[in-house]
């Protein structure tokens, strides 16, 4: 049964009856954050550049089945189950894992609003090779529609995995607001792939909480949208936890597309590495913005951060902002963020041999981006995402032609 | 094959080449050598296309075409080569990907079938192997982390792959130790045949003494003040440009 179309603020209930009373509780926290603040506006320091009005005033209408679809087998050891089911059957199992009710503002409509998602469970000591694929389907609404999918990923001690998330979408004025919460045990390890295709509007939260000697390597791929916002948050709680957060983004036409990071330093002998590359063209907007935290007593931290733009058009606009703030001793820091357009001595250079300048500046457009598609390890995804680059670059057929 | 007449160029409002007349036919080897500043590089990007050179008398004659009209890829087409003095690495572009591209643009052009990836990794090799060059660095990021060496062999591979009818060779001698400068040399004499004309644009004449030129010009002050055979290279070896200049002067 699909409900009336409302306002995303109409659409919290006055009161949370049903599930269990923890969740509830965490619900009832999230509403009443919204209530008082509203949704983002451009006062917002997190959201300066990014606009979400023409989302306040949408009645949107919402979906029943929200829950993403596994493609892939679950190995031995990996448990996929319903979130509403384990909510009915064993709901003391998700208590304090289910968070987010008091954080960013859609993340917290999420945490008040969604129905169903999947838990991912590897159990201790599992090592899986074969990537679990997760597809988001857009759901089945009239326009505009909105979908609450929620995931949340537990891989528990001396484990190791990869989960390729893939957004698709094909109707524009769908919002998906999606929030993925990651925990890691003590010396797990998980490898996280987010495919944005959607063209129309997503709000997206992705959370890891990593314990000692964990490892969380994070790829995001946005090949545009008209709205399309995305935070990675990791908080590095344990001892040599280590993250890798790497992503590439294209906008083009009238595509507007937001990166945020966080990246928390909690504890000492942590690291954290960022790469972020972004290629804007036609009137798009891009916008990134990473910041690491180094909190007291997180010695002995390393933190790198880049974020690097390839502007391909005048009407195109980057907006970047990688910063730290970092209130302890002995750490070793970078940061760094450029904006630019293609280099004219690497085009020269390739049209002396022959390449005609059109192929050319497809390969050197390509080639900025490809060293973050290529930390996609599972092959048959890093060739679908080579395709959808260059499906999306000016000329990009030609560069697949020429190898 | 080549023919410049009275060319005159400016960058940035400065005028640089001040009135070059210059031909070469095929099978020979002309060397332009000069000092720093005198327009030597200028002529070697003008041949070649970049962009930021403006010509403002003259022309320049190549295979019976206007040359100056042509963009850089056409220019290739043609057969135009230009070995950089300092090769840009690109990151991300592997070498014999985009020589395969260029390849195979080139052969498109001369009505000739694209080579498959078997046949041009055979080439390839044999290239390679003209200037020692591994097969790794033929692999990797075009001049990404190559030595100042391996930068200016990869240079004379890709002509050897490209085979053009005019090779420009800007400064190919520059920053190369003694060893490395005769593989350059002897990779480029294998080169050297009656179809193809080289311009070789050196400082200083220890090059020519691998690859003997059949003509030599001094360019000074972006004019061409003297001509003549291999031996004029060793009379400015040993008296110097200021020596030349001087002569001239009225």
């Amino acid at each position: 049964m699909t409900q009336q179309p409302q306002t995303l603020l109409d659409s919290i209930p006055a009161s949370f009856d049903t599930g269990p009373q923890w969740l509830r509780s965490v619900r009832k926290s999230a509403a009443e954050v919204l209530r008082e603040r509203g949704l983002p506006d451009k006062k917002t320091e997190e959201w300066r550049f990014t606009s979400v009005r023409p989302l306040v005033a949408t009645e949107f209408a919402r979906a029943d089945a929200e829950a993403p679809k596994l493609v892939s087998p679950a190995p031995k050891g990996v448990t996929v189950r319903s979130l509403r089911q384990v909510l009915e059957q064993e709901p003391a199992r998700l208590e304090g894992r289910l968070a987010l009710g008091e954080s960013e503002h859609f993340a917290a409509l999420n945490t008040a609003l969604f129905t169903e998602g999947l838990w991912i469970h590897v159990a201790a000591g599992v090592v899986v090779e074969e990537p679990l694929q997760l597809i988001h389907e857009p759901p089945k609404t009239t326009e505009p529609g909105v979908s609450y999918p929620r995931v949340l990923v537990t891989v528990e001690s001396g484990s190791e995995a990869t989960l390729i998330e893939t957004y698709p979408g094909e109707n524009p004025g769908q919002l998906t607001n999606s929030v993925v919460e990651v925990e890691l045990g003590r010396n797990a390890k998980l490898n996280h792939v987010r495919i944005h295709e959607n063209p129309g509007l997503q709000v997206g939260r992705v959370e890891a909480r990593q314990e000692a000697d964990s490892s969380y390597r994070s790829v995001v791929l946005t090949l545009g949208g008209a709205l399309l916002r995305f935070d990675v948050r990791a908080l590095l709680q344990g001892q040599g936890a280590e993250c890798r957060l790497d992503g590439a983004y294209l906008v083009d036409g009238n595509d507007h597309v937001d990166h945020h990071t966080v990246v928390e330093h909690q504890a000492p002998r942590c690291q954290s590495d960022q790469t972020y590359r972004g290629i804007a063209s036609g009137r798009g907007t891009a916008v990134f913005d990473g910041v690491v935290f180094v909190h007291r007593g997180a010695q002995k931290t390393e933190a790198h951060q880049e974020n690097r733009n390839l502007l391909l058009s005048d009407t195109a606009t980057v907006h970047t902002k990688p910063h730290l703030e970092i209130d302890t001793d002995d750490v070793i820091c970078s940061h760094g963020a450029t904006v630019g357009s293609l280099d004219e001595s690497q085009l020269f250079y390739l049209r002396t041999r022959g390449i005609p300048e059109e192929l050319a500046r497809a390969m050197l457009t390509y080639a900025f981006i490809e060293e973050v598609v290529d930390r996609v390890s599972h092959e048959p995804t890093r060739d679908r995402l080579r395709e959808a680059v260059l499906a999306r670059i000016p000329a990009g057929e030609a560069v697949r032609g020429a190898s | 094959m080549l023919k410049i007449e009275n060319l005159h160029v400016e960058v940035e409002g400065s005028p640089i080449l001040k009135g070059i007349d210059l031909e070469i036919q095929a099978g020979e080897v002309h060397a332009i050598m000069g000092p720093n500043g005198s327009g030597k590089s200028t002529l070697a990007y003008v041949l070649a296309g970049r962009e930021g050179y403006e010509v403002t008398k003259g022309r320049v004659t190549y295979k019976g075409q206007d040359l100056l009209e042509m963009s850089p890829e056409a220019r290739a087409a043609e057969g135009v080569f230009l070995g950089f003095q300092y090769p840009v690495a690109i990151p991300g572009v592997s070498n014999v990907y985009f020589l395969k591209a260029a390849l195979n643009a080139l052969r498109k052009h001369r009505g000739e079938d694209p080579l498959d990836a078997i046949d041009f990794m055979k080439l390839s090799k044999e290239k390679a192997a003209l200037v020692q060059l591994s097969d790794e660095l033929t692999k990797r990021s075009v001049n990404e982390g190559f030595s100042g060496g391996e930068k200016k062999r990869n240079e004379i591979y890709q002509m050897a792959m490209l085979e053009p009818s005019l090779a420009v060779l800007d400064e190919t001698d520059s920053g190369l130790d003694i060893d490395a400068l005769k593989v350059i040399a002897d990779g480029l004499n294998t080169l050297r045949s009656p179809e193809r004309a080289m311009l070789v644009i050196t400082h200083y004449q220890r090059l020519l003494d691998y690859i003997v030129p059949d003509v030599v010009h001094v360019l000074i002050d972006g004019q061409i003040v003297r001509t003549g055979d291999k031996d004029l290279a060793k009379r400015l070896e040993a008296e110097g440009y200021a020596e030349v200049r001087n002569a001239m002067q009225p």
